[in-house]
Parts: structure tokens; sequence; C-alpha cells
């Protein structure tokens, strides 16, 4: 027979060792064996050195006093809350400066790409020298210039500079301070409007396209939706007495007293992670312009669509396919990035767990695993919702 | 229009004469044409202009001033360098400190050994740009695989164990077999092991009986060089004082250098069919890819000495080179996993066809496609990783920035940091610049056959 039927048996006893699912399975017993090989080994070494050294293992320490002091916190804290506080500080210190970071960076990215893609020479130059040289030097050394070489430089409290000139925005080397908001009683009336409104709006917006979509009539909405969305928010709050005032910082003795302070090193982590993250974005953004076919554009003019709309209404929503999925797993590393805090003390989850209360309890293991744990959760949510999004966007093909 | 006359003139057809033609006008051709099309195309557009031009002339007259108009170029002090300038940069600290910041705290009387290696290196490497050198892939491999051992006992020097004995002079041989494969490719056309062939008589020898003519030369060679350098010993330097550029250099190399094979084996790991290893991949690169670097090198330096058995101790550098090596190799994982991901599955179907099994078609048809396709990406994540090796300066070993923010603690240059800082970024710059064209160039002639 010169057919070999692969259904057909081997007579050769050696036969199975050509058998696929022999192989497979084969394979996957070595590499099972081999992961719990060393699972195990990493197991025992590491209990008999936990031994060794006297550390108990488990999450009681915390329950305990912490005893150290954040620099800058947006949660309350004192030194005698315990070090499981420290990591619900630390966390939302990350997120805090991650989330600004992360909508600052999409705005100026989004500026960044646009100014790429211009027609002036000079312009086009200009910016893809800012995304070279900022993509091609490392982040960290970035960050220090700003901490080191703008914001330590910056002169004393006495002789503060003023933001805009405005003397309630003063800026020098303990930070830069903004007035503090302080709600009065009837404030909840404003917030209440505000909420009514975007929701107005978001109905009007729906209720405008569903319109042209079984009329083929425009309605500008554009007016309408600055309106209720400012002017609903201000009407109420005048009429209800405007319930707000503002605690001013001001000069007295060596520092600045009242209103919200920004510390140094937070500034400059955010202004680092957000010029640095810029150029990526800017990048993308140019990419995914730029991968819309120039048919779409050609075919947008031949049939009378003014440029303004062929970008509005062609271009975009197809370059935003390309774009926001690279966009979103930028966001994670904005989020892994501002990690570096650390470098220049600004307290943020890997500084005051992963660093300070690692050194004073010396559970490695547990702060280590509940670190890791946070990122993960972050990478999994954001993940996630990229997932979704893909789902949604996806070319309906038939 | 010009050739249509409705009427003939008085003279006729026969006198008509064409003109020449009409230069364009002046407004759209050379440089004020140039100027009118990408400057000043519209009202907005010349304000743009004006304004770039503006911010341009702020931010060089700025550079200008700080480094060079009021900078100090020697001095000894920091406070000399302050009483010449209140503004200016003080490059004479960088100066003063440059050495450090390319060899860290290596013995200057030793520094030979690091140029000697970075010299064998470019040599190594050099053969590949030649067009007439053949066995290409085995140089470059070489370089990657025993280059490595005769680098780290120039840096670290000491006494050689049996293994490291043999390895060094491996790497020696290997360096002057690729330079005489290269001399015979140069100048007689043909490779060194025909050479070597037909120089032993084994040319009228059937061909299987040709790689031992070459086996036993290689044998004898490495006979020579072992003997030759058995007694060659140079003075131990521990990795303590390893610093400035060249650490950064030689975690980078390692980190680059594994993260290909480790990414490639991940890669293929998460898309097998077998649920096992798919999982086991799945894991390692998700957990990797999903944590900051700083985290990762936090758990080597203060988890590895607890996963260890008892009486082997590693070092911090190690843990480090550990640490980036499984970063690297994460992320390098989901870089060639989107260049297979772009091969067309006729690809592993012809292949099936023709016979060829799993290890073949990887290595033969899938991936030399999918890595081409993904070179932008892979020399991204290589830029990406030399960029990161700077985190080791947060666990305290003293790469480039390390060295850099050390200039600030000595006391002769006391709060020195923008400078050192500059210098260090535009190092950084030079290198990675470099790669990101390279790879763009490499792009390019790669895919010459895909355009047409």
């Amino acid at each position: 027979m010169a057919v070999i039927d692969s259904g057909s048996k081997r007579n050769d006893s050696l036969g199975f060792v050509n058998d696929q699912r022999f192989r497979s399975v084969f394979y996957q017993i070595l590499v099972f064996g081999l992961v719990a090989w060393v699972g195990w080994s990493l197991f025992t070494n590491t209990s008999n050195n936990l031994a060794a050294r006297g550390i108990a293992t488990g999450l009681d320490f915390l329950s305990s006093t912490a005893g150290f002091s954040i620099a800058w916190s947006l949660l309350e804290y004192k030194p005698n809350d315990t070090y499981g506080w420290v990591y619900v500080v630390g966390l939302t210190n990350t997120l805090f400066v991650a989330l600004i970071s992360i909508v600052l960076t999409t705005i100026l990215g989004f500026f960044v790409g646009i100014l790429r893609l211009s027609k002036n020479w000079l312009v086009a130059v200009i910016s893809s020298a800012y995304v070279e040289v900022l993509r091609n030097t490392p982040l960290l050394i970035q960050i220090y210039i700003w901490f080191l070489g703008v914001f330590s430089l910056l002169p004393r409290p006495k002789q503060s500079m003023y933001l805009f000139g405005m003397d309630f925005l003063p800026l020098n080397n303990r930070g830069f301070y903004v007035p503090k908001a302080i709600a009065g009683e009837l404030f909840w009336l404003t917030t209440v409007a505000f909420i009514i409104a975007v929701a107005g709006v978001i109905w009007l917006n729906k209720w405008a396209v569903k319109k042209q979509e079984r009329t083929g009539k425009h309605v500008p909405t554009l007016w309408y939706t600055l309106g209720l969305l400012f002017g609903l928010p201000l009407a109420v709050f005048l009429l209800s007495g405007s319930p707000l005032s503002w605690e001013i910082p001001v000069l007295k003795g060596f520092n600045f007293r009242g209103g919200t302070s920004v510390p140094p090193a937070m500034c400059a982590l955010l202004i680092a992670l957000v010029v640095y993250h810029s150029a990526f974005v800017g990048e993308m953004v140019r990419a995914g312009i730029l991968s819309v076919s120039h048919g779409q554009t050609e075919a947008a003019y031949s049939l009378g669509v003014k440029p303004s709309w062929t970008m509005r209404l062609i271009i975009i929503p197809q370059a935003m396919r390309a774009i926001v999925p690279p966009l979103i797993s930028l966001w994670m590393n904005v989020i892994k990035n501002s990690s570096l805090a650390i470098a220049i003390g600004y307290p943020d989850v890997v500084s005051v767990f992963m660093q300070t209360t690692l050194n004073q309890s010396g559970h490695a293991i547990e702060v280590v695993g509940m670190v890791m744990l946070f990122y993960m959760t972050c990478s999994l949510t954001i993940s996630f919702c990229l997932n979704i999004y893909n789902r949604k966007i996806q070319l309906r093909e038939r | 229009m010009t050739d249509t006359p409705a009427t003939p003139a008085a003279g006729g057809l026969d006198d008509f004469t064409r003109k020449p033609d009409m230069p364009p006008p002046i407004a759209t051709t050379g440089v004020i044409g140039w100027l009118r099309s990408n400057l000043f195309s519209t009202p907005f557009n010349t304000l743009l202009t004006i304004v770039s031009v503006y911010l341009i002339f702020l931010l060089f007259q700025g550079v200008y001033h700080w480094a060079f108009e009021t900078a100090v170029w020697s001095a000894n002090t920091r406070r000399e360098c302050l009483d010449q300038t209140a503004y200016g940069a003080c490059w004479a600290g960088v100066g003063y400190w440059f050495g450090s910041f390319v060899y860290g705290r290596y013995p200057s009387d030793s520094v030979w050994r690091v140029n000697l290696s970075w010299i064998i290196f470019a040599l190594w490497m050099l053969p590949l740009w030649f067009p007439k050198v053949s066995f290409k892939p085995f140089i470059g491999l070489s370089a990657v695989l025993i280059y490595p051992f005769l680098a780290g006992y120039l840096y670290l020097g000491g006494e050689r164990n049996w293994f490291m004995q043999i390895m060094v002079a491996v790497a020696i041989l290997g360096f002057i077999i690729c330079w005489l494969h290269v001399a015979c490719c140069v100048f007689l056309n043909r490779s060194f092991g025909n050479l070597v062939v037909s120089l032993t008589g084994f040319a009228k020898q059937p061909e299987r009986l040709h790689k031992f003519a070459i086996l036993a030369t290689a044998l004898v060679g490495f006979a020579i060089v072992y003997a030759s350098i058995s007694g060659w010993q140079v003075a131990l330097i521990g990795p303590n004082k390893w610093g400035g550029l060249f650490l950064t250099l030689v975690i980078s190399g390692i980190g680059i250098a594994s993260a290909l094979p480790i990414g490639i084996i991940a890669a293929l790991g998460r898309r097998s069919k077998m649920p096992v290893i798919r999982v086991v991949t799945t894991a390692y690169i998700e957990l990797f890819r999903s944590v900051p670097l700083i985290t990762v090198l936090f758990m080597a330096t203060t988890m590895f000495p607890l996963f260890l058995p008892e009486g082997i101790v590693l070092n911090k550098l190690a843990s480090a080179i550990v640490a980036v090596c499984l970063f690297s190799g994460a992320y390098m994982a989901e870089t060639v996993r989107g260049g297979l991901q772009a091969i067309d599955k006729g690809q592993y179907e012809a292949s099936a066809a023709l016979g060829l099994g799993f290890w073949q078609t990887t290595a033969l048809i899938i991936m030399p496609q999918a890595l081409k396709l993904m070179i932008p990406n892979i020399v991204g994540s290589f830029i990406g990783l030399f960029k990161d090796t700077t985190l080791v300066a947060i666990i305290g070993l003293y790469d480039l920035l390390g060295m850099v923010k050390a200039v600030s603690h000595d006391p002769k240059w006391i709060g020195l940091h923008t400078e050192p800082l500059v210098a260090a970024s535009l190092i950084y710059f030079i290198g990675c610049f470099a790669m990101s064209r390279y790879s763009q160039h490499l792009e390019k002639t790669l895919g010459q056959g895909d355009r047409r």
C-alpha cells in the first residue's frame, strides 16, 4: 500500500511516540511537572528562609501602627494609622496623579498629533522634534529634570512667583497653591442642577441624532448644550445665594497658609508624565489619522461634504478605531509609570507601601503581592474596558 | 489654447511660430514658492508660522544663554562656577565626572578591559554589514551566545573555573574564526570551512566527511587557544565597582539579548493548543506586563533572597538583571505574538502540505516573516528597555543615572543636578534615536520585496 491512512494503527511498538495526542499530553505533563517543581522548591526555600529569619507570614501586620508620616495624601492620614490604611492612602495617591495625567495627556497628545499633521512645515517640524526628544529620553531622567531642574529652583515662599500674575496662585519651592473651595449649606442644589444638566445634554443630543436619522434635518445642538451645561448650574448657584466661599492662601511667616497646596514632587511628576506620554499619544493620533485611506476624503468631497465636516464625520470616527486601543494601553502605562514617583518622593503606593512599609515590617512577600495585585487589578479593568470597546466598534462585516 | 488659431492671420499658417513657454509665476517655484505653499498659504498659517518662529527664537535664546553664553567650562568646584556665573550652566562638573559617567567606579588602570570588550564586540558585529560575507546568522548568533563569556571575564577578572576557562577559550576562538572567515570571503570568495576542507585534502572525500575536517581544525584551534590563554589572568574587579554607561550597557545588553528568545518561546506557548502550556505562559506574560518594572525590581531585591536555597546569595546586580530579563521577555512575547497573528493561515497550511513539522514550520516559514513584520516594534521594545534600565538607579545600582545622581553628593560639586542630567539625557537620546533610525532603515531594506 502506498497510501498510509493516518487513522490506521502503526505496527511498530514505538509508533505512539509520533502520535500527536501522546506528544501533547507528554509535553504538558513535562511543563506541569517543571512548574510544580519550581513552585515547590520556591515555597520550601522561602518557608525555610522565613523560619531562619524568624519572620511570621500573614496579613496581621496590616492592622499594626505605621508610625511614619506621609508628605501629602488625598485621604486623611496620621502617623498612628495602620499599615492597611497606608496601603489605601498610597493607592488613592497613585490613582489620583495617574487619572489627572491620563486626562491631560490625552488632550495634549491629540493636540500634538494634529500639529504633526499640520500643512505648515515649521509647525510639523517643531512637533516632530518635540515627539522625538521626549520619546528618546528616559522618563525617569525627565522626572528628575522637572523636579531638580525646575521645581526645586523656584524661589522661596517670600519671593513667590504668581501664576498669571494672580496673587491667589502662588508658586514657590514648597509647591503650588490654589484657593480652596468651601461649599456652603445650599451648594448641593448646584450639584444636583449640574447632574440634571448633564443628563439633559445627553438626552438632547440623542434626540437630535434620532431626529436627523428620521427626517434628515440637522438640528444644531452646540449652543443648547453649552447653555444647558453652564447656564442651569449657574442660575441655580446664583438663585441659592452663591453658597461657595474661597480660602485663599496667604503668606504667614515662612510659608503659605490656607488653600490647597500641591507639593513640588507632585507638580514635577504630573508635568513629566503628561509631557512624556503626550509624545506617544501624538504619534498614535497621527498614525490613526493617516491610516484612514485618502479615498475616504475624496469620496466625501465628491459628495459635496465640506472639509470641516469631512474631518469630523468621516475621518475622525474611522481614525478613532485605530487610535483608541493603543491609547487605552497607554493609559495603563501612565498608571504603571506613575510608580516612578518614588524617585522624587511623591508618596504613591510603591513609595509608601513597597518601600517604607516593607522596610519597617519586613513582610516582603505580602507587601510585594499586594502592590502587584493592585496594578494587576488596574490592568485587568482597563483591558476589560478595551475589550468592550473593541467589540463595539469592530467593523460589521458580512 | 495657444495652438488653436481659429482664424489664420494675414501671413497664413506658415508664418506661425510657437513662442517659448512662459516661465511659471515666480511665486510658485523656488524658495518663494516653497515658502508660500508651506509657511504662508493662508492667513492662519502665516500666524502659526510667526508664532512658531517666535517660540523657536525664545527657546534657542534661552538654551544658548544658559548652555553657552554664560556657561562655565573650566572650574574646580561648584563654588568657582557660581562665582563666575549666577545663571549659566556649570559644564566643568560634567567634564570632571565624565569618565565616571562612562565607566562608573571601575579602576582607571583597568578601563582598557571595558574598552577592549567594546572594540571586540564592534569588530564581531562589523562583518554583518559586509555584502560578501556568508553565514551571517552564525556570526550574529556567535556574537550573542559566546561573546558574553569573554566580555564577562574581561569585566570581572579573577580566577576562572573550568567552565569559564573553556568558554573564554571558545569565545576567543570564535572571534578568530569569524574574522578568518571574513577574510576568506572577502579575498578568496569562499567560506573558511571550504578553505579548510581543501587545505586538509578532504576535498576529494565524500561531502559527509567534510564536517569532520572542520571539526578537527576547530578542536586543534581550541587546544592552541586554550593552552595559550591558560596562564592569562586579569585582576578581579567586583560588580560593586561597575557603573555608569558601562553598567547600563551590561544590563540592557543582557536584557535585549535574552528578551527575544524568551519572548519567542512565550509567544509560541501562548498560541499553543496545549492548555497547560498556554496557561503557564499566559500567566507569566500577563503578570509581568501588568506591573511596573520598579515593582519587579523591588521584588527581585527583596524576594529573591527568600526564594533561593540557603547558602546561595545573589548580588544586587544579578537580581536586577534577572528582573529585567523576565520583564523584557514578557513584553517581547506580546510583540512577537502580534507578528505571529499577522501571518496568513495559508502559510501554515502550505508548510504542512510540504510535510514540515511544527519546529521546521516555525523556524523556517513563520518566524522569519513574523519577525520581519515586527522589526519596528521589536526595536521599539529595545529602546524602551534601554530607557527602562535607568530604574535600577532607584534600587541603588550606579548605572548612568546613578552616577549622574552621585555628582550632586560629591562635596566639590554639591547640588549640581541639572547639567549632569542634561548630559545623560543627551547620551540616551543619541542611543535611542540612532536605534530608531536604524530600525526605519532596516524596515525599508527588508520590506523591499513587499513594495512594487
